[in-house]
């Protein structure tokens, strides 16, 4: 009986959202009545070009006070607890300042943040910094507002616009396509979303807010993130099969208001807008909360198993800890209960190196390039926000003085 | 402080008693002054060691108080899935309970049942003679409920003193982290009734601190002795982390420091047990626990090396660091109790195959030749495994030998004729 009330339950939360997809275009958030496209440098800093940034303000506003009224929602809640109402004031007040012992910022993260700024800026905003056009191709080669006549990586807009796609381009350019689409995704798998996706920074930028803050996140189980799988795989079918049913994935893809509205395109934000304001607050109380649904990801994600990019284990070296299962923000289980396995990398893995980061036991995991170790796990590097720095403990002498000891760190080795 | 205060611990007591504190605490301190003076016969003793050995000699045979803990609100926890960040983060003190007294073993053995184990009687024995001060100051006992020994011995304790029975669950799954995320924050109440200070976001984080500060210390120790095998005798090492059971974390950690850098200083010279080449052996099972240090006593004695210890009560009980990942007060709480959880090696886990791989990691890790099993008469759960950890280092190649032992000396030389053997045994394999 429960069971099929559960049952019954998915299957009612997957023709919502089947609905909302196909009825997207008709919610609308912030409509024009043209495409206007920025070009330059100077038009863009015009009035009339932040005017148009004004539905991005909109979109803030809106997820901060929803964050807000969550927090406070919360809070009620709890107090009706006696034992959790006493640490309601720790658990959910914004504290000032870092906390001591917070582990020291790796060769890794700084090249991972910074990839992923320098990208999104430039599939942002590389369009009107350096033209359009470079050699007869097309910039910047993965914004689909500004380059939709390349048909090179801009796959997702055609993914979710097939018809166009077969309408529009004879047959090598079709073959061209998926030739390209297919190549980049074997190349470089999901570290395109934990290293260059737009959105990946954005979800990532609202995370590092609420650590900041110190406000405690959602807590997502192994059965939380089970329930998400059909709506991924809904996604999945929805994203190009949306515009067979009279659909535009587009409307309901909350990208839409990162990319395009960002780099000055006057376009109109249909649910969009909404699903963007619903991914800010989520990604604020669950890390990378879109990604586990999101569908071109999981497209990519299909090909992991060819992606140089592996996730290494030492299987006796990990304690099951669970620190990595902890940190991973797409709730890969596997990787701390494995035991048999050298390589742990699953279809979900975004690469963003979070579990190698917070894994203390040495070499137990790696992020692996072509069977070489970019970034390894070390017991020195978790640790070593909690170095005396009065008395100059060196734990680097130390170590050093073995064959490997607790290793360098990872990223040093590149 | 020494001479009166030890013996105040009961009121109006008669003759009888009287003798009997005093024949109790002259027979504890002898043993105790034996087990240390055995430690410091073994040689090749760095000299950084000494605080270590000042404060087991303080505790055990002065019977006081060390200075560190003097005017502090003492907690006492028994294992290490009580969170001892927690407790400094109501600013008081923890320290570890669990007991390998023989005298106060003799006398729990009166009152538990005979097949109870002897750590779980030692504790009862000290708590039920109130002559030993760190038992008898303590303004609270968290009692992690980890076996039915632990169990009883929480109520049992009750009677005279304020206990806190943390329920550790049986498995690590997601929802046991849940679970134990509760406990813990049911601990951290308890702890603020008893001390009368708030537990806030910034006081956890300097209570995280202070123990982060004794695990990057012992971090680099550990590291340094994969590097260099045999650095120091096995039974100075236990001698280190027993010496942390009475020590804030942070007078632990500067003592540590020290003996870091004078090994680092030392690096490759003389002065090293390793300099000879001896049978390098591992103890696992049970806890062994001073001055029920008999059996590593013996392996050193005997011409062997501790090379590795997989017990609770060794390094295993601090070297797994409580890693972050959310900034929040939740966020910690939770780090807490995953770390007191999942990469916890105690058989008290239904499943807990991940202790064979720690087995198996550190046998390589220390290049070590042979196994000792121990096991506490009554321990069941360390016991169940044996099999396990047995047929497993049969696959290795590594021979295992199962030492059952209880805390008193009257096995002493049946030990030492097995250990002896065993010894031989890798000696001649090698």
């Amino acid at each position: 009986m429960n069971r099929n009330r559960k049952r019954l339950s998915m299957v009612l939360v997957l023709a919502g959202i089947t609905l909302l997809v196909l009825l997207s275009g008709r919610i609308p958030f912030w409509t024009y009545d043209e495409r206007v496209l920025t070009t330059d440098i100077e038009q863009f800093f015009s009035p009339e070009h932040l005017v148009r940034l004004l539905p991005l303000a909109v979109i803030i506003l809106a997820a901060a006070a929803a964050i807000t009224g969550i927090c406070w929602i919360r809070k009620r809640y709890r107090e009706q607890d006696s034992m959790r109402a006493r640490y309601e004031g720790m658990r959910s007040s914004g504290r000032a300042g870092k906390r001591q012992g917070r582990q020291k910022v790796s060769v890794f993260s700084v090249i991972r943040w910074s990839v992923m700024v320098v990208f999104s800026l430039l599939i942002i905003f590389g369009g009107i910094f350096f033209g359009f056009t470079i050699f007869g191709i097309d910039i910047p080669v993965l914004s689909c507002p500004t380059n939709r006549s390349q048909l090179m990586e801009s796959s997702c807009y055609f993914l979710a616009h097939l018809p166009d796609l077969f309408a529009e381009y004879d047959a090598v350019s079709i073959a061209l396509f998926f030739g390209s689409t297919i190549l980049f995704a074997l190349l470089l798998g999901r570290v395109l979303c934990g290293f260059l996706c737009p959105m990946g920074l954005v979800q990532d930028l609202v995370h590092l807010l609420r650590q900041k803050l110190k406000i405690e996140g959602f807590v997502m189980t192994e059965a939380d993130y089970r329930k998400l799988v059909p709506v991924k795989w809904l996604l999945v079918l929805l994203m190009p099969g949306a515009v067979f049913a009279g659909g535009n994935f587009c409307d309901f893809c909350p990208a839409l208001a990162v990319s395009p509205v960002i780099s000055g395109l006057k376009v109109s934000l249909y649910f969009s807008g909404f699903m963007m304001i619903l991914v800010l607050v989520g990604s604020f109380f669950k890390r990378r909360a879109w990604c586990n649904i999101c569908p071109l990801g999981l497209m990519i994600g299909l090909f992991h198993r060819l992606s140089p990019f592996r996730i290494k284990k030492e299987p006796t070296a990990c304690t099951e800890c669970g620190a990595c299962y902890e940190a991973c923000p797409m709730g890969i289980k596997m990787i701390y209960t494995e035991r048999e396995k050298t390589d742990v990398t699953d279809w979900n893995c975004i690469m963003c190196g979070e579990c190698v980061k917070c894994c203390p036991e040495d070499h137990a995991l790696a992020l692996a390039f072509a069977g070489k170790k970019i970034y390894d796990a070390s017991r020195k590097r978790v640790v070593s926000g909690y170095q005396d720095s009065e008395e100059q403990a060196d734990f680097g002498r130390l170590s050093g003085a073995g064959a490997e000891g607790a290793g360098g760190d990872g990223a040093g080795a590149r | 402080m020494m001479g009166t205060g030890r013996k105040t611990g009961k009121t109006g007591k008669s003759g009888i008693e009287e003798r009997f504190a005093s024949r109790f605490l002259a027979k504890q301190e002898k043993t105790s002054a034996k087990y240390l003076r055995r430690v410091e016969e073994l040689g090749e003793m760095p000299e950084a060691l000494a605080p270590f050995l000042d404060t087991l000699r303080r505790v055990y045979v002065d019977m006081a108080l060390p200075d560190a803990l003097r005017g502090k609100t003492l907690i006492g926890t028994y294992c290490v899935m009580a969170p001892q960040e927690l407790v400094y983060a109501a600013g008081a003190v923890p320290v570890k309970l669990c007991s390998g007294n023989y005298t106060a073993f003799s006398v729990g053995d009166g009152n538990a049942p005979r097949d109870a184990c002897p750590l779980v009687k030692a504790v009862e024995g000290f708590c039920e003679t109130g002559l030993m001060p760190i038992y008898r100051d303590c303004a609270l006992m968290a009692v992690p409920i980890t076996c039915d020994c632990k169990k009883k011995i929480a109520g049992m304790l009750a009677a005279r003193s304020r206990v806190f029975p943390l329920q550790v669950p049986a498995g690590r799954d997601d929802g046991d982290i849940t679970q134990y995320v509760e406990e813990l924050y049911r601990f951290a109440g308890i702890l603020e009734d008893v001390t009368g200070s708030e537990i806030s976001w910034e006081t956890l984080a300097s209570g995280m601190r202070q123990v982060g500060r004794a695990q990057y210390e012992l971090s680099r120790f550990l590291a340094w002795k994969k590097a260099r095998h045999g650095l120091m005798w096995g039974t100075h090492i236990l001698a280190v982390m027993h010496a942390a059971s009475y020590l804030p974390a942070d007078v632990w950690a500067s003592s540590m420091r020290r003996l870091n850098d004078e090994l680092e200083a030392k690096g490759e010279g003389s002065g090293r047990p390793a300099s000879r080449k001896r049978p390098r052996l591992m103890i696992t099972g049970s806890p062994v626990i001073f001055p029920n240090i008999k059996v590593p006593l013996l392996i050193e004695e005997l011409g062997g090396i501790l090379a590795a210890d997989e017990t609770c009560m060794g390094e295993r009980g601090m070297s797994d660091p409580a890693v972050v990942v959310d900034e929040s007060f939740d966020g910690m709480m939770r780090a807490l109790a995953n770390r007191a959880v999942r990469p916890c090696s105690c058989p008290t886990f239904a499943d807990n195959t991940e202790r064979i791989y720690r087995i198996r990691q550190m046998v390589r890790d220390y290049d070590v030749q042979g196994v000792v099993y121990h096991v506490l008469r009554g321990c069941l759960v360390y016991d169940f495994e044996y099999q396990l950890v047995e047929e497993v280092l049969g696959e290795m190649g590594i021979p295992v030998i199962r030492l059952e032992s209880d805390y008193n000396e009257e096995d002493v030389e049946q030990l030492k004729i097995r250990l002896e053997a065993f010894i031989e045994l890798i000696k001649f394999r090698a």
